[in-house]
């Protein structure tokens, strides 16, 4: 929808900013209560995120010793920050985006990044061993997954050739939907996605059998929850990426809640079919799976761009004619 | 080989009420057996205080009102009793049994968990003494 | 005790507090990236003196004592103290008593494999399993509930017999509980042997081979896995189990999905000898009447604990209290294996070996005096509070 909203309103209140926000903690909210549904259990109730936000922000934030208390107050800071500024650029509930320019999808990508790139600077800060042990294993995710992620969103990118994000989110609803067309990029987009937020089967960082709580373990109160929002507004903001480009763009709210939703009810699935992989077998797999199919996905889509021109007139003259 | 193993569960998961019973809202109904509340019949006692020895906690105690005439009265401490069952064992006459009450263990204060047993006579004789200032010995 | 300056190895502490423990017990591993090399364990923090408190209390309150040692296995350690001091008092239990007392132990090990399954599924990651496995143990806590008033501590057993009885009612609902669970464990008995990702988490993690288990002298579960044949109700059958014998079941791999495997096979054979009790249940008394005071003698009662072998030592001094209990869990033979185990493994894979054993803390904690021939210091209560502090300020 072309609703120009004044850029201030927009980093502030709506859609981005406060509203955002809020819609994060209501995804959250949807998360936790489908995959306690598939686990034949109640869930929680619809204020659990809220209240628990509000839980954390009332209770007293310790400073360990040996930290560097600038970076432990500051990185969740910037986390937060840079996930609100990746919003400017995605057409969020519906709306075109705030600002866009040739190249936006490379610059959102990278915002989103920063939030892992804090959480292992996070973790690093600390002398807390399981801390340590976090922050290595959330790094090593990060530069296995980044790759075929980057690459996935890039197959819509090139089919469209285009690198604007305004602008394929206006040309994927407009002939076949990408997920038909490129069905393998799909696949490693919606993984990847799931490995960038650290869901289960990727939440090797932050297991919490085996390391406490990754990088968060020392965290509590105002920076913690500070980290909380932050991961659930890259959860927002990650399935309209996906949604966008591979379920047909979106034209309004409605079309951009009923796409999003369905692929938050894939990824809660997903959650609870499988165990953990350990960070060698995370990493094993998206270096020797992930990039060859999405290598093999973008072959197609290139070889297919530059035989169109040839194969189409003869499949017309064949059945048109 | 499969991936996704649980896929059936899950799935019929969704059309099925969850199990998760919504206690305190819906309390489920207790077994006949359950060993609940001591339940003390004062007409068949003879005070041989079996079941006050083998009680593991020292959770009865039978205060003697009148040895001869066999008028006794038993303090049980439901905070202290481990619900075992060994004095309705150790009774030759069949004085004691379990009931299915109190399974819900939880009060503010501690008067509830003081229960007296015994004929009413009995036990306002006993009240009235110790109100007067006679000391009774803990147990 | 002087601080300890920077560590010149990486440990990781697997605490006293930590959510991979259901109790406390404190491990060191000392990780290279995220490859173990060394491992150590501490344990002792849920040590509670029962031992010492059966000195004081006669043999029909010890019983009660001892049965509360383990929450999980607390009908074994009942039956294992009955046992002895019936030996010692010369009487035996009638065969009714013998019959439902075997009935209990093997739906206490239903309950205690089903729990097991679970825990070692969510130290994995793999919370569905674990939802969906404690949600069918129900089924047996309720049974145990119809059949004894308690979902743990179901105080059946008494000195000479046991105090439950099973009606008619209680024996069809104890077999419709048993074909409910029977289908159940073959579903996951499936997901357990094929599920790809929970094979990468089991598969070839944490071999024990068979001459490693042998030497270390890993039992129950745990060593049956390994091909070790040693199983007390088969070996030295107690109670009715040579009316209704057991079978042993063995793996050859060693490894954590042998372990699995092994498990839930014995799984089957509970539900299979508790049809049996059920159905073919002998009549007669429920209890023989045992004296107050136990003749003088010692003795040492076996009996197979779900984890394992427990081994009671009980010795009486003709009086009405015991003069000495020692209590042998079988969760104390199976640490070795960890720490050997553990070597060489990723440090993602320690808590499902650490689950692998089936770890019951607070039984194991038993006192083991020292005697330091070289030197002795003495301490007082306040001497010794600043010494813990001291100690595990920089741990």
């Amino acid at each position: 929808m072309d609703v120009n909203f004044p850029p201030l309103v927009a980093l502030l209140l709506f859609p981005g900013g406060a509203f955002l926000l809020f819609s994060g903690l209501v995804f959250e909210y949807i998360d936790r209560k489908l995959v306690a549904r598939f686990q034949n259990r109640y869930g929680p109730r619809w204020f659990q995120p809220l209240a628990d936000v509000v839980k954390l922000l009332a209770k007293e934030e310790i400073i360990p010793t040996g930290v560097v208390k600038s970076l432990f107050v500051g990185l969740p800071v910037i986390a937060l920050t840079a996930a609100l500024t990746s919003a400017l650029y995605v057409p969020l509930f519906g709306f075109k985006p705030v600002f866009s320019f040739q190249g936006d999808l490379i610059v959102t990508l990278y915002l989103l990044s920063v939030m892992t790139l804090c959480i292992g600077l996070a973790g690093a800060n600390t002398e807390d061993r399981f801390s340590l042990i976090g922050a290595t294993r959330a790094l090593t995710q990060l530069f296995s997954y980044e790759a075929p992620f980057l690459l996935a969103l890039l197959g819509p990118a090139i089919a469209l050739q285009t690198w604007n994000i305004r602008e394929i989110n206006a040309g994927a609803g407009s002939g076949l939907w990408f997920i038909i067309a490129q069905p393998i990029g799909f696949v490693v987009a919606m993984v990847g996605l799931m490995g960038k937020l650290e869901l289960p089967p990727f939440d090797a960082p932050e297991a919490e059998t085996e390391i406490v709580a990754g990088a968060f373990t020392e965290y509590s109160g105002r920076g913690f929850a500070i980290f909380k929002i932050g991961r659930d507004v890259e959860l927002v903001i990650g399935l309209t990426l996906v949604a966008s480009f591979y379920l047909g763009g979106f034209n309004s709210p409605l079309d951009f809640l009923w796409k999003t939703l369905l692929l938050l009810f894939v990824t809660a699935a997903l959650q609870s079919l499988f165990a953990r992989l350990r960070i060698d077998q995370t990493v094993g797999m998206w270096w020797r799976v992930g990039v060859l199919m999405v290598l093999l996905q973008l072959v197609v889509i290139i070889v297919g761009q530059h035989l169109a021109p040839i194969i189409q007139p003869v499949i017309q003259s064949l059945f048109g004619g | 080989m499969t991936i996704g193993s649980m896929f059936g569960d899950i799935f019929k998961s969704l059309f099925k009420k969850p199990i998760t019973e919504q206690y305190p809202f819906v309390k489920m109904e207790v077994p006949e057996n359950l060993r609940g509340k001591l339940i003390w019949n004062p007409e068949k006692c003879t005070g041989c205080m079996l079941c006050i020895k083998d009680c593991p906690s020292n959770g009865i105690e039978l205060l003697v009102v009148d040895k001869v005439n066999k008028k006794f009265v038993m303090r049980y401490n439901i905070d202290r009793c481990t619900f075992c069952a060994q004095c309705v064992e150790s009774c030759r006459f069949g004085c004691i049994e379990m009931s299915d009450e109190m399974w819900e263990l939880a009060s503010t204060r501690k008067e509830p968990f003081e229960v007296f047993y015994g004929r009413d006579e009995d036990i306002k004789f006993l009240l009235e003494n110790s109100a007067k200032g006679e000391t009774e010995t803990p147990c | 005790m002087e601080p300890k300056t920077a560590p010149e190895k990486f440990i990781v502490p697997i605490g006293p507090q930590h959510p991979a423990l259901k109790e406390p017990g404190h491990f060191e591993f000392t990780v290279e990236g995220e490859v173990v090399t060394n491992a150590t364990a501490r344990l002792g923090f849920v040590h509670r003196g029962m031992e010492k408190g059966a000195e004081n209390r006669t043999w029909i309150q010890g019983l009660y004592l001892m049965e509360r040692v383990c929450g999980i296995c607390s009908h074994v350690h009942a039956l294992a103290f009955a046992l002895g001091v019936e030996k010692l008092a010369g009487v035996q239990a009638p065969p009714r008593a013998q019959a439902i007392r075997e009935l209990v132990s093997e739906l206490e090990r239903i309950h205690s494999h089903l729990l097991w399954l679970g825990v070692a599924a969510h130290e994995g990651g793999f919370d569905t399993l674990f939802m969906f496995s404690w949600r069918d143990r129900e089924t047996v806590m309720d049974l145990l509930e119809t059949i004894s008033g308690n979902r743990v501590n179901y105080s059946a057993n008494v000195l000479g017999g046991v105090k439950i009885d099973i009606s008619d009612k209680q024996a069809d609902a104890i077999r419709k509980g048993m074909d409910f669970l029977e289908e159940r464990t073959q579903h996951y008995l499936k997901v357990v042997t094929e599920d790809e990702t929970f094979l990468g988490r089991t598969r070839n993690i944490g071999v024990m081979s068979f001459e490693q288990a042998d030497f270390l002298g890993a039992i129950g579960p745990t060593g049956r896995a390994s091909g070790v044949k040693r199983d007390v109700r088969v070996d030295s059958p107690y109670t009715a189990y040579n009316d209704f014998p057991v079978k042993l079941i063995t793996h050859t791999h060693g490894d954590l999905e042998a372990r699995f495997i092994v498990r839930i096979q014995e799984l089957y054979e509970s539900y299979r000898l508790v049809r049996e009790l059920v159905d073919k249940m002998p009549t007669g008394d429920l209890s023989v009447k045992v004296p107050r005071r136990i003749p003088e003698g010692e003795v040492i009662s076996r009996v197979e604990a779900p984890r394992g072998e427990l081994l009671y030592f009980i010795k009486s001094n003709g009086s009405d209290t015991p003069e000495r209990i020692k209590v042998r869990t079988p969760s104390l033979c199976n640490w070795s294996s960890v720490l050997v185990t553990a070597v060489g493994h990723n440090l993602a894979d320690m808590p499902m070996i650490l689950a692998g054993i089936d770890p019951c803390f607070s039984c194991n904690d038993r006192i083991v005096t020292v005697n330091r021939k070289t030197d002795s210091t003495q301490m007082d209560w306040e001497d010794l509070r600043q010494f813990g502090i001291e100690y595990y300020k920089w741990m």
